[in-house]
């Protein structure tokens, strides 16, 4: 369990420390990230099926296209995720003069997604959960289709269970933020009042947004 | 003097003898007076006839019956086969039973006293008033328009266009399909020209004919007549008319809500107003039904529902109940389209409308997370 994913999720100082002895190494974080995005392609499948019943017979092909398109963004998304936190961790921490390569900072932030796999899963169950029970009225316009999605942003938004799937989604962000403190600790060279701000000032107003647009909700 | 003057003066004194005055007889017994009750009677009816006879003259006379005949006013009875003596300055009343048989008119009964000992008879023809005539009735106040179950004032006026006072006249609703408050009016003598009002409250319950029947006396004869009102089912010009408008349907979790304002665009208030989303759509929290309250005429009123339907249903009846000032209930609806609108997810929620299986996995998550958190700060 030393280097294991349990450790990273338990005790992921240890964990960093340890790898702090070690090359860095971006094939197991690229794996998690592409766990991840694969488990956003297979949430989009719900809304794609909705989509598919609401277009005419004739036009099935195009919701096929439009259903491949999003399973294809949702997967890069995973990739795409990874990376942009990398790289915003990298330039804060700066801010607190850190020391380290990006690739080590890519590597550690990489970890620290695990959660997300978790919160992906999840998030996927909310999410047929949410849309299993749709019931798709006849449409025979492009304004109905307009209107019905719409509607179904509105109910998607107002839910309470899109409104709970926000809530443990958050949860696994402050995870991972948890990861990501002891990730910079070491990828960084940071104390760990400097790590935890780190972490904390982008995570934070991430989550300060989800949780005004929640509030918003509720 | 010639034989033939002498039957000549002998026929005229035996002419004289025959058709001379009752007061020829025991020449001074007259009738003072007669009258009948009622004083004018109707075809069939039964009255009293009353006369009086007194002795003028200084001496007794010897009466030996009394008696009354005549065509179309006809005396049930004689009382009188044996009168007796009627003193000087003495007078006595005859009182028959007569009925009225003949049509209208002025029938002449005559009045007949036989005196004893070969002195002849009075004869006294009496005048009695026969008119068919009833009490009139009308109805002088009613609704428009009549609606089931819907409590409307009737107003009679009962007229007496006969001669003679009506007694005891009362009105009586009668018929079937209705009640009726209350059951009968009583308004009691008539003078003629005279006329009298009875005001009922009737609430009909299938469209019938309510007759109202006026009963009057005539003396000792009860009579009727009757006045029918026909009550069909209309529409009252003046009652409550809420309109449904500025209908906003928005999908929610679980179903539809409605957001509209309903006005009241009728003459008179709709109280107790009660919204709510009728069949095929269900029902369901928080605004299964809203309750609006009195509506008075040209105000309006805000009012939300919610509601979920099954399958493909693309419009539901939006159904508004009120009652009017008598408590009759009234019912209208509307239909609104969900159309594309529609969205709505099915019911996910447990006890009471919120998700609790997701509400467990958030606590877990959450426990979950922060003993991680905190195991992962404790082993450094």
């Amino acid at each position: 369990m030393d280097t294991g994913f349990l450790r990273v999720l338990l005790d992921p100082g240890r964990f960093f420390e340890a790898r702090m002895q070690e090359k860095p190494s971006l094939k197991i974080p690229a794996l998690i990230a592409l766990v991840i995005g694969l488990i956003g392609a297979v949430s989009t499948v719900p809304m794609a099926d909705i989509t598919m019943a609401m277009l005419p017979a004739d036009m099935q092909g195009l919701g096929v296209i439009m259903m491949v398109i999003s399973a294809g963004v949702a997967f890069v998304g995973g990739l795409l995720a990874w990376v942009i936190c990398g790289f915003v961790l990298y330039l804060v921490s700066m801010i607190f003069k850190g020391q380290g390569d990006l690739e080590r900072t890519m590597e550690f932030t990489g970890y620290g997604l695990i959660p997300q796999i978790f919160g992906g899963i999840i998030g996927t169950y909310f999410s047929y959960q949410l849309l299993s029970g749709l019931n798709i009225p006849p449409m025979t316009n492009p304004e109905q289709m307009v209107e019905f999605s719409e509607n179904l942003v509105t109910i998607l938004t107002t839910d309470p269970l899109a409104q709970i799937a926000g809530l443990v989604s958050i949860l696994f962000i402050i995870w991972s933020a948890n990861i990501w403190i002891f990730g910079m600790k070491y990828a960084r060279n940071l104390s760990t009042r400097d790590a935890v701000l780190t972490v904390g000032i982008p995570v934070g107003l991430y989550i300060l947004s989800r949780l005004i647009t929640l509030a918003g909700w509720l | 003097m010639k034989p033939l003057n002498v039957l000549i003066i002998s026929l005229l004194c035996a002419a004289i003898a025959f058709t001379a005055p009752a007061s020829a007889g025991p020449a001074d017994i007259t009738v003072v007076s007669s009258s009948l009750d009622p004083p004018v009677l109707m075809k069939g009816d039964t009255g009293t006839l009353t006369v009086v006879v007194q002795n003028t003259g200084a001496e007794t006379v010897a009466i030996r019956s009394a008696r009354l005949y005549g065509s179309g006013v006809v005396p049930l009875n004689e009382p009188y086969p044996s009168v007796g003596e009627l003193g000087a300055g003495n007078s006595k009343t005859f009182t028959f039973t007569v009925r009225a048989d003949g049509g209208e008119g002025t029938f002449y009964p005559t009045f007949v006293l036989d005196f004893r000992d070969g002195a002849g008879n009075l004869r006294y023809p009496v005048p009695v008033q026969v008119e068919n005539t009833p009490l009139s009735a009308s109805v002088i106040q009613k609704p428009d328009a009549f609606a089931e179950s819907r409590t409307a004032d009737i107003t009679v006026r009962v007229g007496n266009p006969r001669p003679n006072a009506a007694s005891g006249v009362q009105v009586v609703p009668q018929g079937s399909g209705f009640t009726v408050t209350p059951t009968g009016g009583f308004i009691g003598s008539l003078a003629p020209d005279a006329s009298g009002t009875v005001t009922f409250n009737l609430t009909p319950t299938a469209e019938t004919d309510v007759t109202f029947q006026v009963v009057w006396r005539n003396g000792i004869n009860t009579h009727t007549a009757d006045l029918v009102l026909p009550v069909a089912f209309g529409e009252d010009k003046k009652q409550a008319d809420p309109v449904i408008t500025n209908v906003e349907v928005t999908p929610i979790a679980g179903g539809y809500r409605i957001v509209g304002d309903v006005m009241n665009a009728g003459l008179e208030s709709a109280r107790s107003v009660v919204i709510s989303p009728g069949s095929p759509a269900t029902p369901i929290d928080p605004f299964r039904v809203y309750v609006v309250g009195t509506l008075d005429p040209d105000d309006i009123s805000s009012f939300e529902v919610t509601f979920k339907v099954n399958g493909t249903v693309t419009e539901i009846p939006v159904v508004v109940e009120y009652r009017d000032d008598d408590g009759n209930r009234y019912t209208a609806s509307m239909p609104v389209g969900l159309g594309g609108t529609a969205a709505p997810l099915e019911e996910q929620q447990e006890d009471g409308g919120f998700p609790i299986v997701g509400l467990l996995v958030l606590v877990l998550v959450a426990l979950g997370v922060a003993g991680a958190i905190y195991y992962s700060w404790k082993r450094t």
